[in-house]
């Protein structure tokens, strides 16, 4: 540090100071707790069954030049799908739209106490093959493309294994947990791995994994980013409102936080991260065991390099497995949501998914 | 005083003070959190502490589970557990409609494709005549 002159502040100085930092403050405060105008784009509720709802997007090119197929989103199940369509200007829904798909959102929504001993089983064989009959009576189509991400994407996976003649021409998966080889690849994997933890205690503490343990599960894993770092980030750019309204929006989406199905979340560890029963071939949903040799849907597995919730080593391994005769995988720079809402996704994810649907959406 | 220098550092800035300590040091910081939460130790100690904080906790929930059950009885009122099994009754009653309702989608549609199957076939017919 160069010290190149030194002087006494005067009053007007260190008022006009304080006032500076007390209005920064307030529009810190309002940030961090207000929230942001998300998921804006038009949409139509064409079918519910429990909490889950089916979205019909408004088509925005006309219908002679939309793609054939219909394109159906399936998010995870422990936060609400809204990422999808963050907001106006930097949205994948708005892209899609704008590029002619038919699209459709599945939002599994928040699981009421009733609902603890949903499973995996119920989600990909009771749940998915509805919305996809929906999709089919509404779209008249008989087949479609599929998007999953996260546990969206394990649950289309199973689906896509299980209903191989179900209509479902391609399948796109986003940062898909499917291998659980690998035990120390992230914190995750460790900490559900570990004998000590014992998810059943907690299911039957609480019916439901609660939203707020999920989301300090995935805050711990980059605990200095998440509980310091993007608050000083949005200090320090308070005054530019690119960062702002980008900062305030993923802000309303993670502070959106909803409780995972007991039984999903009990299956979720035992099955998967301590038993790996996908990869290992011992897993059956509903009495059928899931073959990933009957993948045949055409794949497209999209990869996080810096994800540090499903590590690329537990989306890559199913590569080798599955029966698609046409299958990529598409590695990204970037973090598990970061792929897709991130300041770069429209220039790299985004178009490298719509190329890859439009070549298959005939 | 005001200490002006090439980086604009300034003492009364306190958000600028944090700043140039997190700018040195947070990705040493960040990078150490990330190593001691990935370790068995961490994952041990967290699983440990979470089942003491369970098994604690268990006698107080079913305490209250029980006194609020005795208390939603005494005034007539349906328990947690009653309310529960209802919603379940209601999501296996729109399963069954959503049955019904695809059924339903598939006489409907079944009338249009034999008609056009068969409007095809005629066709078909009349051209080979």
């Amino acid at each position: 540090m160069t010290t190149t002159e030194m002087r006494t502040p005067t009053l007007a100085e260190l008022s006009a100071e304080l006032l500076k930092i007390y209005e920064k403050s307030k529009t810190f405060n309002r940030l961090v707790t207000t929230d942001a105008k998300i998921a804006q784009t038009p949409k139509t509720l064409v079918w519910t069954l429990n909490k889950a709802k089916l979205y019909r997007y408004v088509p925005v090119v006309p219908e002679e030049q939309r793609h054939k197929l219909p394109l159906l989103m399936v998010f995870a199940i422990m936060n609400r799908p809204h990422v999808l369509d963050l907001r106006p200007g930097h949205s994948f829904v708005e892209y899609m739209l704008r590029h002619g798909y038919d699209l459709y959102l599945l939002d599994w929504g928040a699981p009421g106490p009733e609902d603890r001993n949903l499973q995996f089983d119920d989600y990909t064989l009771e749940y998915l093959p509805r919305v996809v009959r929906k999709i089919k009576a509404l779209s008249g189509s008989e087949r479609l493309n599929m998007l999953g991400w996260c546990l969206g994407a394990l649950i289309s996976t199973m689906y896509a294994c299980l209903r191989p003649n179900d209509g479902l021409e391609s399948l796109v998966l986003l940062t898909a947990p499917l291998d659980f080889t690998d035990k120390k690849s992230s914190g995750f994997i460790r900490w559900t791995s570990n004998q000590a933890f014992d998810p059943d205690r907690l299911v039957d503490a609480f019916g439901n994994m609660p939203g707020e343990m999920i989301d300090y599960g995935a805050k711990a894993l980059k605990p200095v980013e998440n509980f310091v770092g993007s608050y000083l980030n949005l200090w320090d750019n308070i005054d530019n409102p690119k960062v702002v309204e980008s900062w305030h929006a993923m802000n309303t989406w993670v502070r959106e936080i909803i409780p995972m199905a007991g039984g999903a979340y009990r299956q979720l560890v035992n099955e998967f991260y301590k038993e790996n029963r996908l990869m290992t071939g011992k897993l059956v949903l509903r009495g059928e065991p899931v073959d990933l040799g009957q993948l045949k849907a055409k794949l497209l597995n999209v990869i996080a390099e810096g994800d540090h919730i499903t590590p690329p080593c537990q989306s890559e391994g199913i590569m080798d497995r599955i029966g698609s005769q046409d299958k990529e995988v598409f590695r990204v720079r970037g973090g598990h949501i970061g792929i897709m809402a991130g300041s770069g996704a429209e220039r790299t994810t985004w178009p490298h998914i719509e190329n890859w649907l439009a070549a298959r959406s005939h | 005083m005001i200490q002006e220098n090439q980086d604009n550092f300034n003492p009364f800035d306190p958000t600028g003070i944090l700043k140039t300590i997190r700018d040195a040091n947070m990705e040493t910081w960040s990078k150490m959190m990330i190593e001691s939460v990935n370790t068995d130790a961490y994952a041990r100690v967290t699983a440990e502490m979470l089942d003491a904080w369970l098994s604690n906790s268990a006698p107080f929930r079913k305490a209250i589970e029980a006194a609020m059950t005795k208390a939603l009885g005494n005034v007539n009122m349906p328990s947690r557990a009653e309310v529960i099994s209802l919603a379940e009754r209601l999501t296996n009653i729109e399963m069954r409609l959503d049955d019904m309702e695809a059924k339903l989608d598939e006489s409907l549609r079944a009338p249009r494709k034999n008609g056009a199957a068969s409007k095809h076939r005629s066709r078909g017919e009349e051209g080979s005549k």
